[in-house]
């Protein structure tokens, strides 16, 4: 077939889709730690990008004062009621924080899940074709950040570090449809319920909570907070608020829906929680999701 | 000079669209609107038809893999799709008449090609869940209206330069 041949575009065209597959092919493979070309491109263009993003998160900042502005007047009349019930509650707290370390001294425990060290990042870019919840962030190895570290916001947690460079790093969101991604959270209280936060449920905009023992009585309103214990994440992250019990798809264990107490809209600066006491790689890991899919597959 | 002032729109209409995917996605009436800012194709399908096809191309394959690297983490998606827009958009143009509004209504349709095409593929790998139905009403039209907005403003603008012979381009096919 000589003129088969002779069509060079075609050629070029085959040859570039096989180039592209096996790429594709590739990164799909080991989704979790940067290559040292695919390192240098993020870390330069990344530079390159927060040039762009600062101006714009000053911008709406800006229109965001003025939102404030104007809206002050409501605000103050609602934040007042509350003033007084706010001070009760700071002088318990205090008494409790005080207390609560005068007994860890007695029993000598100096571990604490709940400590962590607050690294603040801006939000320089977000993953742009939105089909997976993916921020960047302009601070990376160099600045002590590490995979797999829980990112929050001051109303609670929105994510985790999934890839690290020197100088970026890109969080993946709750909302995220990853059906990998688990957060160990429970339900403080006399007894603590735990449960794992599985999934989001994309029509509700909830998170979904899931294997939480059912001999235990969840009700609606209840705060979720990290437990801390994979290994990971500090404990004590707010996460959100129960909207919904049902029983899980096998009958055994109960799921509950989850408002989100932080918003995923319009992030700008976010604070990575880097824990203090000692790590592990744990199941708020992506370690396991990829023993997990090498098992299966 | 002409080189690199093509090359410069392109880097900063590159940076621009994460900056306005920050905006995204929008609440409106209790549902979620994803609005996914295609400049840089647009300004490519505008430079392969009124500048040079290859030359299209051959940005469509670095500022796909820069997006693919940065953003996307998955290699070879968009630095596929980009010269494929491109090529698809200058073998078409050869069939129509290269006038303003025909070039925008072109650019418009092959953006909600690349965007099915890329459903297609996030729906293949698995990174996405969601139907046809809501693909069209919760992504594909906000992107469209959102982008339409760009469009239309950019080609103008664009058209104006290419007039006035800021660029010295001859406003013909290659």
């Amino acid at each position: 077939m000589p003129r088969f041949f002779s069509n060079k575009r075609l050629i070029l065209l085959l040859v570039g889709v096989i180039v592209l597959v096996a790429l594709i092919s590739f990164s799909l493979r080991d989704r979790h730690n940067a290559s040292l070309p695919e390192q240098i491109v993020k870390d330069v263009v990344g530079f390159g990008q927060s040039l762009f993003s600062k101006p714009a998160h000053y911008i709406t900042g800006i229109i965001g004062n003025v939102d404030g502005i104007l809206n002050t007047y409501e605000e103050n009349k609602k934040l007042k009621a509350r003033l007084s019930e706010y001070a009760a509650t700071q002088a318990e707290l205090a008494d409790v924080g005080e207390e609560n370390k005068q007994l860890r001294e007695i029993i000598g425990k100096k571990d604490n899940l709940r400590e962590f060290e607050s690294i603040h990042a801006t939000v320089i870019a977000r993953n742009p074709d939105q089909w997976e919840e993916k921020l960047i962030i302009d601070k990376g190895k160099n600045h002590g950040i590490e995979k797999n570290m829980a990112v929050v916001t001051a109303n609670g947690l929105i994510g985790k570090v999934v890839l690290v460079t020197p100088s970026t790093s890109t969080v993946e969101l709750l909302t995220t449809e990853n059906q990998n991604f688990r957060v160990s959270a429970f339900i403080p209280g006399e007894e603590p319920i735990y449960g794992l936060i599985e999934g989001y449920d994309r029509l509700r905009g909830e998170l979904v909570m899931k294997r939480i023992d059912s001999s235990y009585e969840v009700e609606v309103g209840e705060q979720i907070i990290s437990s801390g214990l994979g290994g990971i994440f500090p404990k004590g992250l707010p996460i959100g608020e129960i909207t919904e019990v049902s029983t899980d798809d096998h009958g055994l264990t109960k799921l509950a829906y989850i408002r989100p107490a932080a918003q995923f809209s319009m992030l700008d600066h976010v604070i990575i929680a880097k824990r203090k006491s000692a790590t592990a790689d744990g199941i708020d890991g992506g370690g396991t999701a990829g023993t997990e899919e090498e098992e299966a597959s | 000079m002409i080189q690199t002032l093509i090359v410069l729109i392109a880097v900063l209409l590159f940076f621009l669209e994460p900056v306005f995917s920050l905006f995204s996605p929008i609440s409106y009436g209790g549902e979620l609107y994803t609005l996914v800012p295609r400049f840089v194709i647009v300004y490519l399908i505008f430079i392969a038809i009124y500048y040079n096809r290859r030359r299209a191309i051959i940005c469509g394959i670095v500022f796909g893999l820069l997006y693919d690297m940065f953003y996307i983490d998955i290699i070879g998606l968009y630095a596929f799709l980009y010269p494929l827009i491109c090529y698809i958009a200058a073998v078409l143009i050869r069939y129509v008449y290269r006038h303003i509004l025909t070039v925008m209504l072109l650019t418009l349709v092959l953006i909600a090609l690349l965007e099915m095409l890329s459903y297609g593929f996030a729906s293949v790998i698995g990174l996405t869940t969601i139907g046809l139905d809501e693909f069209m009403t919760s992504r594909l039209v906000p992107t469209m209206v959102a982008n339409a907005v760009f469009v239309v403003m950019f080609d103008w603008l664009m058209k104006k330069m290419i007039d006035s012979k800021i660029f010295g381009l001859r406003n013909e096919s290659f």
